[in-house]
């Protein structure tokens, strides 16, 4: 069903959405046009939002509007680069464990499977936990390790049950039949037909890194300060909660929007490539 | 556990940046992290079997059992509290909605529960803790070590910040589960016999809807030890959770093993609770087991 043939509240959220994240990303990306850098102090601490600085000030005298689109560049970063690597794993243990010998089959299973035992933020705090102090840095790497590790099964296994619906479709039985090496099936006839919906499901998996970054750093055990990032920014904000409820209020609205913007926008895209989640 | 794998060594950080070499190998020894790896892997493993996970780091050095039956108490409580909380909601709500698909009052469960899944935990508390204790001066916004209330009402706030994730997630879980159940042959049978509808939706579609329902417990609690980690934090609550962030921001190894242990072994109950559970509901598993 395509975005033109659903009910009109839902064709709204569609567009709400997607242009709430090409506004995000767009003003992530023009980040060195802006006029202060996310560690700038401005100078008064704890200002109203006023024409100079839309979102005010934080304790630190620091532009908060300028602190949270650098959250976003971080939260785009991270949750992106996790996503990436999570296709790529995802993608080749689903192909091996559906199109491999047996033996491998077997391993990539019971692999797969056991990475779903663990409680999937639990898993992530467990290994930022056993990351060396020294190599800690501004724990922008734990956390990419930590969310790519909790996060690929989920890519590999829907990857795995398309391919094998996929390989038994006589398009590809006439193909292995004439003789085409296994890797040009794959990559020629099989994940074309997937790039679709792994592209929908990437979008909803991105809302739950960005949440699971987020949920890191207000723990203090993700991201560095002073690097701004949307979850220590809330958690700051929490101190201020009588004085300044603003503070709170600006990171807490950007990241909601942004989690429910990436949920409806993948939704509508599952939608639209993959008939039977309707 | 992976703990043992660490790289770093304890033995510098906790004798300071100044320490002698002499100092810090007397430490190092102290804490038995001059053997292999697998040596002490073992003996974490065999000591952990017998309960007995060593002494923490820091402070005043207590066993980390102790620190363990301190804190369990209260994790425990406000995570089976927020997931029974959760069940019970989930499933009136959902059965409410899935019934009256399309109408008004299912629009706004589905809009409530849509909400309740996207905004995380840590948006919520401070939305909470604005509305109860700020505007309404209805509840006490953190746990205090000199109490004035009863402890219940410490605990409302963050059982229900704690509750709103999985009882979103129930009722979606259990709408669509009765709306298919309403789709299916015997409830087009039921129908036809006259039954009337409060005993069509009880008796027949949520006695089968509440099946997937029960299975999604098990991972909604998940979702929920996580989501305390978060929600002791915002709360200051003295529970697992902060005992572990703490213990990982100070890099106390022997009490981030127990903690992470314990939160695993406390998911793996609730699922294999769960299992035990499904049986006794479905007459078909039950069968299939004999």
């Amino acid at each position: 069903m395509k975005p033109g043939q659903k009910p009109k509240a839902k064709r709204w959220l569609f567009y709400f959405g997607a242009g709430y994240l090409i506004l995000l990303v767009v003003l992530a990306l023009s980040t060195p046009l802006f006029k202060y850098q996310y560690a700038d102090k401005v100078g008064a601490v704890l200002l109203p939002p006023s024409g100079q600085y839309w979102f005010g000030t934080d304790q630190q005298g620091r532009d908060v509007f300028t602190r949270v689109i650098f959250g976003a560049r971080m939260s785009l970063f991270i949750g992106l680069s996790v996503q990436m690597l999570c296709l790529i794993l995802g993608v080749l243990v689903g192909v091996g464990s559906s199109m491999g010998p047996k033996w491998l089959q077997q391993l990539l299973q019971r692999i797969t499977d056991a990475m779903f035992a663990f409680p999937d933020i639990l898993l992530a705090i467990l290994i930022i936990g056993v990351w060396p102090r020294s190599l800690m840095g501004d724990g922008i790497l734990p956390v990419i390790v930590a969310l790519t590790i909790t996060s690929w099964p989920a890519v590999a296994r829907i990857v795995k049950n398309q391919v094998a619906s996929l390989k038994d479709r006589e398009f590809i039985q006439s193909t292995m039949a004439l003789g085409a090496p296994m890797p040009y099936v794959v990559f020629k006839h099989l994940l074309p037909q997937l790039w679709g919906l792994l592209l929908a499901i990437t979008m909803v998996d991105l809302a739950g890194t960005i949440l699971a970054e987020s949920s890191l750093s207000f723990l203090g055990i993700g991201i560095t300060p002073p690097l701004p990032s949307w979850g220590s920014m809330i958690n700051d904000g929490r101190g201020y909660i009588n004085s300044n409820p603003m503070l709170l209020l600006w990171p807490c609205l950007v990241l909601s929007l942004t989690i429910f913007s990436l949920n409806f926008v993948g939704d509508a895209l599952r939608e639209m490539t993959d008939p039977r989640s309707k | 556990m992976a703990d043992e794998l660490a790289p770093g060594d304890q033995a510098t950080v906790l004798a300071g940046e100044k320490a002698s070499f002499q100092t810090v190998s007397r430490l190092r020894e102290q804490l038995g992290l001059n053997r292999a790896w697998p040596i002490r892997y073992g003996e974490f493993v065999t000591k952990a079997a017998r309960f007995d996970f060593g002494n923490s780091y820091y402070g005043t050095k207590e066993p980390v059992n102790k620190v363990i039956a301190k804190n369990l108490p209260m994790t425990m409580t406000i995570a089976f509290l927020a997931i029974s909380l959760a069940a019970l909601i989930g499933i009136t709500l959902g059965t409410l909605s899935g019934s009256n698909e399309n109408k008004p009052q299912d629009r706004a469960i589905l809009i409530l529960s849509t909400l309740g899944v996207t905004i995380p935990t840590f948006v919520l508390s401070p939305i909470f803790v604005i509305i109860c204790t700020q505007n309404l001066d209805l509840l006490p916004g953190q746990w205090k070590t000199t109490r004035v209330a009863p402890d219940i009402f410490y605990l409302i706030m963050p059982i229900l910040v704690l509750a709103a994730r999985p009882t979103a997630q129930i009722t979606r879980l259990c709408r669509a589960s009765i709306i298919e159940a309403l789709q299916q042959e015997y409830t087009k049978l039921a129908v036809a016999k006259g039954v009337s509808r409060a005993r069509l939706i009880f008796k027949h579609a949520l006695r089968n809807a509440i099946l997937p329902v029960t299975t999604s417990i098990g991972s909604n609690f998940g979702i929920l030890l996580t989501g305390s980690f978060i929600v002791e934090q915002a709360f200051l609550l003295p529970g697992i959770g902060r005992e572990a962030i703490e213990a990982i921001q100070k890099g106390d190894t022997p009490l981030i093993q127990a903690t992470t242990l314990l939160a695993g072994a406390m998911f793996v109950l609730v699922n294999l609770a769960v299992d035990l559970i499904v049986p006794w509901l479905d007459p078909r598993v039950r069968e299939a087991q004999v």
